[in-house]
């Protein structure tokens, strides 16, 4: 026997690395680049895990361009978005939602305190037209422009914004928050034509064989009518004229009762705007109070501005300033949808009577044209329309009556174009699982208070259109942005690193890569990641 | 400087020879009658001439369990102990050897309970032969120093631990005069300890861990190859320190065997009677002879044939006693001279077995004795 | 946490999860190269690999059981001789060889202040063996020595030692990791016998999935079960750890080796933690 070939009996010559213990596993960790629920939720898809990780290191200006990268308009929709990514917080569960959209208004408030802009991008030769300088409109122009087009926008107003600027009220939305974010979108070099209404067929027909794209996003703009109201009467008014005259600075005279009927977002603004200039405002809205469209804070500060809140209730006739109304439990989103409640009459007074129920797309132009959809333009899951290399979005072509909405369908519109003019395949939107809340280890992550956002005192508000609602000090900032599990997004923590007990888990150039010859499939890693950035994945042999 | 003559009890001896061997690890714990050579070697210590580290543990258990990994850390070690402390060591003396630690050990031979009892019987280090420390018994203060120094040569050597043993009180503590080399004799004799393997950060060694049945068994078998190294390398050990001192003492001695027909074989304290009554045999005619078994592991059976070959009778004295058996020298040597050509009859006497005194004249009785009977398969109890 | 250099290889025979590989893993590295370690017959000694493989880049000497102290003593004193007095000399042990069979050595070692460090994984039983109780195994644990059941209480090592005015006694668990690491890393710049006692979820011993040692280790520290603690000297106490913000029950309820507790039992054991911390708090008193 030749014992020097044999192993020593005693003094060990090597290492246990000899053993590949990866046979033991029976599954294996994978790093996975899940969205998160509230970028999911997001209607512009913003990387929101993302740009609170920036923000939490304190790079305000990284953040910024991560944001801006799917929304030009930060200032903005952090003060009017109706926020559907808190409600899909995966916090909210543990124990409040994280508070993105006052995070996002605190990014984009700094951005244009700090004069940040947009890169400059060179004009290519292909020409996108785009009529309506709504918030779909800009949000398109945007993302057709920093992709090298040359865009046009076609505005029917005197001024862009849409119902940013026609309808929603300066104090909810200073107008130098909304100046700054456009101007900040037109120094990219946008072709803007306003006063131009494109009001015909040949008018859009000219359009359509001048630029190699359209994107109509021309909103909603038609106000829809009660039957029981003459609007031929001088106190019976549109809430969107309403609003319009009086966001310019000019309410109407209305005498000194105003009732205003709606219960969503627009009714409120009509009645807060009636209570600044100075009318005794009630609303009578189909919903009861927990249904109202508007969002709760809004309705909240409704009331506390004094304003009297008919809920449940049905507008039935007017006669001599005499509302007839009638109580009715109101089943759905239907407005057809209540049952009256008999004997539940009663009569309110007013001097002028607004309403708001709601705005339809004004197609009388395109309908010959273009295949629409009941009041709506019909687009496709590449928001085209049926005529080629048109296509349209925001409140034009779909029920999603939504700021973020609008501006989502603008950017989704601008890859579409894009793709479309490249002649690649339509992207459509991909459809990814998102981390669940029980992928995230909470113990990483104590629990802490979501701060709420200062707002005006009462007797502040009803003098003038100040801001109502303040946003997030520095501080407040950071530790909101501390908050943020994370959800999908390694933040390079390292855990999965120092608890593997195999040493399986190994530093690779920009991350992490299991080393399968070794892991044992125990799954430490998985659970003690604190962003839910990995998940075992079955293996069959 | 020459060499010094001093009067000694035997433990001081072994103290001193330990002093001699410079070891830099001494884990000790105190123990009847083996308490003088720790005494001895803290008091070098604290005089500065023993430059060592004592470690005193709660036990003899510990002492053996930090003595291992000391001799693994690449130094040389020293203990010492007697009776109940070997008995407590049992474990790890088995472990030492596989770890192939070449410590060395002063045993004093004490009887070990129960009952309780001090009196010098050599039970407690037979009783380890097959843990396979490498086992010397002494007949004297001289020959203890002189062994503890050759046993390191032999021990680190082979990788085998080395236990010298002396008898209770008879040798631990007779005083006797002893000649003490000079240390660079010694340094000369016995250079420095370097292993080639030690514990040591950077060198990518460990030691202890589990093995397969064939590499335990090729580890035995290894234990066995270096056991069978050791009698020869104790031959020259000890011919080389005679070369430098005067003084051998063999790995077994013959003493007048010169046409014996009767041999005493015994080992430790007993050898210095058996001299006497071999002496007063011869006086009275009989051709008598003593084998005196310093190196009784391994067994020297190759030297112990040919020294007992020729002798109608071989009288096995045992201070021991392994219940159910007798003597164990008795049963080593009868297995030593099994099938060998005219092997002569070996008895087996239980002598002095709890330390009772054997004075020469009853050792001469013995001899007289076995000569004119057959050789019993029993042992045969005696005082 | 820094760079981290594993000592600690890969391919070791652990179970999957191991909460001991992981202490091991993180003590090991903290201590750094210049380590020699001693192993009993344990878990770890599983790690440490077969013959002729390491599982540590450090030497390692196994001794018997009962002898870690005895023999982490002895590679100290021999150390010290060849010079290598900044060695760092690490002991690391199960409870069984610590708590019960190596209990004297390690407190003759603490008497003697042996400059090493005694690092006790403490999986409150001998699971080597097949799960059988140490005397660390907790009142009412259900082990394969004790199926009905434990009827005594656990023994504490950490103030058994700090009571022998070691330099440095204290506890750790995995789940905290950097508090584990920063008690390494105070142990090792001190001198003399430094003990942790280092609670090792064990996950077949005390039935828990694969990948929950991190988390159970934590409920331990939270029910108040296992408090974070150190002592200097044996005197000066301190809470290194979150407080007690959980019911015992929350620990108990997720391991299979308490089973068969009865209402009774976690009520007895929820007393018996309560009067353990107060007992801490009172020691950890700032006076
Ligand atoms: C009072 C009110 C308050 C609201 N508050 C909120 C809120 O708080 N949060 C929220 O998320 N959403 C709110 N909304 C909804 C939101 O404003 C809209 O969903 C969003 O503005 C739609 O954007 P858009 O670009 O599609 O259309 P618009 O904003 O309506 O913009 C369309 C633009 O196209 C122009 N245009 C129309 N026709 C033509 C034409 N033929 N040629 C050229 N230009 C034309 C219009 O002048 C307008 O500028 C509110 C709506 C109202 C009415
Ligand atoms: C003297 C002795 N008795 C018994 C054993 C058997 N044995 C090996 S490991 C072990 C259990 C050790 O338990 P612990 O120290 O808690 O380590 P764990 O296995 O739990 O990691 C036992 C009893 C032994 N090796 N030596
Ligand atoms: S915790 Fe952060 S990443 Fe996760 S859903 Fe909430 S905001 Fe998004
Ligand atoms: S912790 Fe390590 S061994 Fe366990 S699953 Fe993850 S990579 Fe594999
Ligand atoms: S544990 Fe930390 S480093 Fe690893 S994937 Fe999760 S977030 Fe990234
Ligand atoms: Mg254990």
């Amino acid at each position: 026997m030749n014992t020097a070939a044999l192993p020593p009996t005693a003094w060990t010559t090597g290492t246990t690395e000899v053993f590949k213990t990866g046979t033991w596993r029976a599954a294996l960790p994978l790093y996975l680049h899940r969205p998160s629920p509230c970028r999911s939720a997001c209607p512009v898809s913003g990387r929101i895990a993302d740009w609170i990780g920036l923000a939490r290191a304190e790079d305000f200006y990284g953040a910024w361009t991560a944001l801006v990268e799917n929304n030009p308009f930060p200032a903005v929709a952090g003060r009017v978005c109706h926020h559907p990514c808190e409600s899909a917080c995966n916090r909210a569960g543990y124990d409040a939602a994280v508070s993105i959209c006052a995070l996002e208004r605190h990014i984009g408030d700094l951005a244009l305190a700090e004069g940040w802009r947009f890169p400059e991008t060179p004009e290519s030769e292909d020409r996108v037209a785009i009529v309506g300088g709504g918030p779909s409109g800009l949000s398109a122009a945007y993302q057709l422009r920093r992709r090298g087009y040359a865009v046009a926008i076609f505005e029917a107003g005197r001024e862009l914004g849409g119902l940013l600027r026609d309808g929603i009220p300066p104090y909810r939305l200073p107008r130098a928050v909304l100046d700054g974010e456009i101007k900040r979108i037109l120094a990219l070099g946008i072709d803007v034509h306003t006063g131009v209404a494109i009001a015909n067929t040949e008018q859009f027909l000219r359009l359509h064989g001048e630029y190699d794209a359209v994107y109509l996003a021309m909103g909603a703009r038609r106000q829809k009518r009660l039957p029981q109201l003459d609007y031929g009467k001088s106190r019976v008014m549109d809430g969107a004229a309403y609003l319009a005259a009086a966001n310019a600075g000019k309410p109407p005279a209305l005498g000194k009762r105003v009732a205003v009927i709606g219960g969503g977002s627009a009714a409120l603004d009509v009645a807060r705007s009636a209570r600044r200039a100075g009318h005794e405002v009630s609303v009578i809205a189909l919903e009861s109070e927990a249904q109202m469209p508007a969002q709760r804070e809004e309705v909240v500060q409704a009331k506390e501005e004094g304003i009297a809140l008919y809920d449940g209730a049905l507008l039935q006739s007017v006669s001599n300033g005499k509302l007839q109304c009638l109580r009715v439990n109101f089943k759905g989103n239907n407005p057809l949808e209540f049952t009256k409640i008999a004997g539940s009459d009663f009569i309110l007074e007013a001097d002028a009577i607004v309403a708001a129920i709601g705005q339809d797309p004004d197609l009388a132009a395109l309908r010959p044209l273009l295949a629409v959809d009941g009041a709506l333009l019909r687009t496709d899951a590449s928001r085209a329309t049926s005529l080629e290399g048109v296509f349209a979005g925001g409140d034009v072509a779909s029920t999603a009556r939504f700021v973020t909405q609008a501006i989502g369908m603008g950017k989704q519109a601008a890859a579409e174009i894009d793709r479309w003019l490249m002649g690649d395949e339509p992207l459509g939107t991909p459809h990814e699982d998102t981390v669940p809340g029980a992928a995230i280890n909470t113990f990483y992550h104590p629990r802490a208070e979501r701060p709420a956002a200062s707002t005006l005192a009462l007797g502040e508000r009803l003098h003038g259109y100040a801001e109502v609602k303040g946003g997030f000090a520095a501080e407040q900032a950071l530790a909101e942005a501390a908050r943020c599990f994370s959800c999908g997004r390694c933040t390079f923590c390292d855990n999965c690193f120092q608890f593997c007990p195999d040493m399986a888990v190994r530093h690779v150039p920009g991350g992490y890569a299991i080393a399968t010859e070794y892991c044992k499939g125990c799954g430490l890693c998985v659970q003690e990641c604190p962003t839910g950035s990995l998940v075992m994945r079955e293996e069959s042999r | 400087m020459s060499t010094k003559r001093v009067l000694l009890t035997g433990n001081h001896a072994a103290a001193w020879g330990a002093r001699l061997a410079r070891p830099k690890v001494v884990p000790v714990y105190p123990i009847t009658p083996q308490t003088p050579v720790l005494e001895l070697l803290t008091e070098f210590q604290a005089a500065g001439e023993f430059d060592a580290e004592i470690l005193t543990p709660e036990s003899e258990h510990s002492v053996m369990a930090a003595c291992i990994p000391a001799s693994l850390t690449g130094v040389r070690v020293f203990t010492a102990t007697a009776s109940q402390g070997l008995m407590l060591m049992h474990e790890v003396l088995h472990y030492a050897v596989g770890a192939r630690a070449p410590i060395v050990m002063v045993n004093v031979n004490r009887t070990i309970g129960s009952p309780w009892a001090f009196w010098p019987d050599q039970t407690d280090s037979v009783a380890q032969r097959d843990t396979g420390w490498i086992q010397y018994y002494v007949e004297n203060a001289q020959e203890a120093l002189d062994t503890v120094i050759q046993a390191y040569r032999v021990a680190e050597g082979v990788s085998i631990p080395a236990m010298i043993n002396l008898d209770a009180f008879y040798v631990s503590h007779a005083l006797e005069p002893v000649a003490i080399p000079e240390q660079e004799l010694v340094d000369a004799y016995l250079p420095p300890y370097r292993p080639a393997h030690f514990l040591e950060p950077g060198r990518n060694e460990s030691w202890g861990n589990v093995v397969t049945q064939e590499m335990y068994y090729r580890h035995r078998r290894d234990i066995g190859a270096a056991m069978d190294r050791v009698p020869a390398l104790a031959v020259e050990a000890d011919r080389d320190w005679e070369l430098a001192t005067g003084r051998g003492w063999g790995a077994i001695e013959r003493y007048r065997c010169e046409g014996a027909e009767i041999v005493i074989v015994t080992m430790g304290s007993m050898c210095g009677t058996a001299r006497d009554a071999v002496d007063a045999l011869r006086e009275a005619g009989v051709a008598a002879g003593l084998v005196k078994v310093r190196l009784f592991r391994p067994l020297p059976s190759a030297a112990l044939r040919k020294a007992l070959a020729g002798a109608r009778d071989v009288l096995v004295l045992d201070r021991n006693f392994s219940p159910g058996v007798g003597g164990v020298l008795h049963q080593e040597l009868r297995a030593a001279l099994y099938g060998m050509k005219s092997a002569p009859q070996v008895h087996g006497y239980l002598a002095g077995v709890g330390g009772v005194n054997v004075p020469p004249d009853r050792i001469v009785h013995f001899a007289r004795e076995a000569r004119a009977s057959d050789a019993e398969p029993e042992p045969v109890w005696v005082k | 946490m820094g760079q981290m250099i594993d000592m600690l290889c890969s391919g070791h025979a652990a179970c999957p999860g191991c909460m001991e590989a992981l202490s091991l893993r993180h003590v090991i590295a903290e201590l750094g190269p210049d380590t020699v370690a001693v192993i009993p017959p344990s878990c770890l000694a599983i790690m440490a690999g077969p013959q002729p493989f390491s599982g540590l880049r450090i030497p390692v000497y196994q001794p018997t059981l009962e002898s870690s102290a005895a023999a982490a003593s002895g590679i100290r004193r021999a150390l010290d001789v060849r010079g290598r007095k900044d060695t760092h000399v690490v002991a690391l042990a199960g409870d069984g060889g610590t708590y019960d069979i190596g209990f004297q050595s390690l407190s003759s070692a603490a008497e003697r202040n042996e400059n090493i460090l005694y690092v006790c994984f403490d999986n409150e039983g001998y699971m080597n063996t097949g799960a059988q109780k140490s005397s660390s195994t907790p009142h009412f644990a259900r082990t394969s020595s004790t199926p009905a059941g434990k009827h005594s209480r656990k023994k504490n090592l950490t103030e058994i030692m700090a009571a022998h005015e070691i330099p440095y006694a204290a506890t750790a668990t995995p789940g905290y990791l950097d508090d584990l690491l920063q008690k390494v890393r105070k142990a090792k710049s001190m001198r003399g016998l430094r003990l942790i006692t280092l609670l090792v979820p064990c996950l077949d011993g005390w039935g828990v999935p694969d990948h929950f040692g991190v988390g159970l280790s934590r409920l331990a520290v939270e029910s108040g079960v296992f408090p974070l603690y150190e002592v200097e000297d044996g005197a000066r106490y301190k809470l290194t750890g979150p407080g007690k913000t959980r019911p015992v029950a929350d620990y108990l309820n997720v391991q299979r080796r308490y089973r068969d507790v009865d209402e009774a039992e976690v009520e007895q054991l929820q007393r018996e933690v309560d009067a353990g911390w107060q007992r801490l708090l009172e020691k950890a008193k700032p006076c």
